[in-house]
């Protein structure tokens, strides 16, 4: 997912390449960058309407970004009923016992992470990120993400669910400057905590 | 062939009972409601072992040389009903048709309450029968195992004979809910009905199977030693056995668990009428789960403890130990081959003076191929060497090799299956 907003009139867009890698140099996929101009007046993305499943006793995505202020639905598509909690400081709530589709999207209005169970299966888990940053992805399976923005100063924050890391330290500022296009290599110093499982039946407990 | 006939016999009556139910589910308006499921498990055995210990005897595998071709593996019906938002009942009935005194017997039955979680805490209560915190191998559905037909010998022996019936209430850190890595748990129970647990390690051993007792129902049967259809889930002395125990969790990775088990029976209280004695019983069991990339699972586990009766002017200790090593590779969602290898000892020490000893060790060997959610086929092979005091006492020999072979199919349908 790439959200990006048109440069502000006048402005040159350039392009930001952010590459993210282990401490062995091996692509980290899936991890979240943002981008926050350091200097004009703040900007944020606009607000979405997303989707976050449950299919076969898992989150699907099990992670999305979001800006600030948008609404995530949470269909329920298995045929065994599921419950949602979150106690995350940035939005604490619970869709009670459903399946199906009954309850209405669930708004985000404070920026942070926002981890989501199941109470019925503890073996769900996913992860909401809610960013006020004007742009934001994920990293690709190479371990790169990009986007178009306007010349000025940065800073880019990376964030993973598995991250030992801590995120500051993981913090860069950066100025997107004359040329066509500014890279940024960001090395992790600790490897990631291991991947959910994949390919287990998810009728065994947990 | 009046085995094989009475064989086919009851596996009418198995497929009979599983079209009934299953018509039920249909018609009924409540299924809708509740999650269930309903399977059926048919087998084709080979075995030499002496005959199993439903049928009164002293062979360590669910099956004897005269239990040969088509049986039934188990016929199961459970169902969940949630009660409003934070209450839920369980049920898990199933049939065994091994000369059990009713054709159908319960093996769970609890009322479980689950709050949410509140700022990373989460207590679970449950009430009613169901098994104890102990088992890392039966994770699958009916606490059975995904990886092999038969448990080990430690989760055959809680199957016959160790069930809570009572309550139990877990206190759960969700770590992992709150950015860490690790999810923490501790439990306790508190249960009556268990003065017979440890009959069975006494007089026949450990055995390793996939039979579960039902709740308050029969092992072995009446009349015939070692046994005589002793009846684990008695009351006797009225006092109330605990456990505690620490599970914690690494991500989906590793599950560590420990659990100290005490019945608090009074070993010298016999029944006036049934003539039923108190088994004090108590254990301590620590495992270990590891599961990694490409479908790969090893699991470990420790069991050590001892049962004691104390007839007037008598006292008697059975100390027993288990322990198992399991490895399993998981071939994408369909295929698994797993291998496990089993020791298990019971001691007899004071008055029992060597009488109920045995010791042995088991390797297993699955391969388990479920084509969709509905079915599964499995083969097995079992093999045993053990040695034991009370075979040789009735005239059998002391030490003995017992193979057994299974073909399992399975049918499923149901919540978990759609």
């Amino acid at each position: 997912m790439i959200a990006s907003l048109p440069a502000p009139g006048g402005a040159v867009a350039a392009a930001l390449l952010i590459n993210v890698q282990m401490p062995d140099g091996h692509p980290v996929a899936g991890a979240v960058v943002t981008v926050r101009p350091l200097d004009g007046a703040p900007r944020h993305a606009t607000p979405v309407h997303a989707v976050m499943d449950q299919v076969n006793r898992a989150f699907e995505p099990d992670l999305l970004v979001i800006p600030v202020g948008s609404t995530v639905e949470f269909p329920n598509s298995d045929s065994v009923s599921h419950q949602i909690y979150s106690f995350s400081p940035p939005k604490r709530f619970q869709l009670p016992l459903y399946r199906g589709k009954p309850y209405p999207p669930v708004h985000f209005e404070q920026t942070g992470v926002v981890t989501l169970g199941c109470n019925i299966h503890d073996e769900m888990l996913a992860y909401l990120l809610v960013t006020d940053a004007p742009w934001f992805g994920r990293t690709d399976a190479a371990g790169a993400w990009s986007a178009e923005l306007p010349r000025g100063r940065y800073r880019v924050a990376l964030w993973h669910p598995r991250l030992r890391d801590s995120e500051s330290d993981l913090e860069r500022e950066l100025t997107v400057g004359d040329g066509d296009r500014a890279e940024l290599t960001v090395h992790l110093s600790k490897p990631l905590q291991p991947a959910p499982l994949a390919d287990r039946p998810h009728s065994w407990d947990y | 062939m009046p085995c094989r006939n009475l064989a086919m016999l009851r596996g009418a009556r198995a497929v009979r009972w599983f079209a009934r139910c299953a018509a039920l589910l249909a018609c009924s308006g409540a299924s809708a409601a509740a999650d269930w499921d309903l399977s059926l498990d048919a087998r084709l055995v080979s075995s030499n072992a002496q005959a199993p210990f439903m049928e009164g005897g002293l062979g360590t595998l669910r099956y004897g040389s005269d239990d040969q071709g088509l049986q039934l593996g188990r016929a199961r019906f459970a169902v969940t009903q949630s009660l409003g938002e934070l209450w839920s009942v369980h049920l898990d009935a199933s049939m065994y048709d091994d000369k059990d005194r009713s054709p159908v017997g319960v093996t769970e039955a609890y009322l479980l309450f689950r709050p949410y979680p509140r700022a990373g805490w989460r207590l679970r209560m449950r009430a009613g029968g169901f098994y104890p915190p102990v088992s890392l191998e039966n994770r699958a559905a009916g606490w059975d195992s995904p990886y092999t037909l038969s448990y080990s010998a430690i989760d055959s022996w809680l199957a016959v004979e160790v069930r809570t019936l009572g309550v139990e209430g877990t206190l759960d850190w969700l770590g992992t809910r709150a950015g860490g890595a690790f999810d923490l748990g501790v439990t306790a129970g508190a249960f009556g009905w268990n003065e017979g647990v440890g009959a069975v390690l006494a007089g026949g051993g450990f055995s390793l199977t996939d039979r579960q007792t039902p709740l308050f129902g029969r092992v072995g049967q009446p009349g015939v030693a070692p046994l005589y259809g002793t009846e684990p889930f008695l009351e006797l002395d009225h006092h109330v056995g605990v456990y505690a125990g620490l599970e914690a969790r690494y991500y989906d990775r590793v599950v560590l668990r420990v659990l100290r088990y005490d019945n608090r029976a009074d070993p010298t209280r016999i029944d006036a009428v049934s003539a039923a004695i108190a088994w004090d019983t108590r254990f301590t069991s620590a495992g270990l789960r590891l599961e990694a990339d490409h479908g790969w699972t090893a699991i470990v586990q420790w069991m050590s403890g001892e049962t004691t009766i104390e007839p007037p002017g008598m006292q008697m200790n059975w100390p027993f130990r288990a322990d198992y090593a399991l490895i399993s590779k998981r071939f994408g969602l369909r295929h698994s081959l797993s291998v496990r290898y089993d020791r298990f000892e019971v001691q007899a020490t004071g008055d029992a003076d060597g009488d109920g000893s045995q010791d042995g060790h088991a390797w297993t060997a699955a391969y388990i191929f479920e084509p969709d959610t509905h079915w599964r086929l499995a083969l097995e092979w079992l093999r045993v060497v053990s040695s034991s005091y009370n075979r040789a006492d009735l005239g059998g020999p002391p030490l003995l090799t017992e193979t057994q072979l299974q073909l399992a199919v399975r049918y499923a349908i149901g919540s978990a299956s759609r």
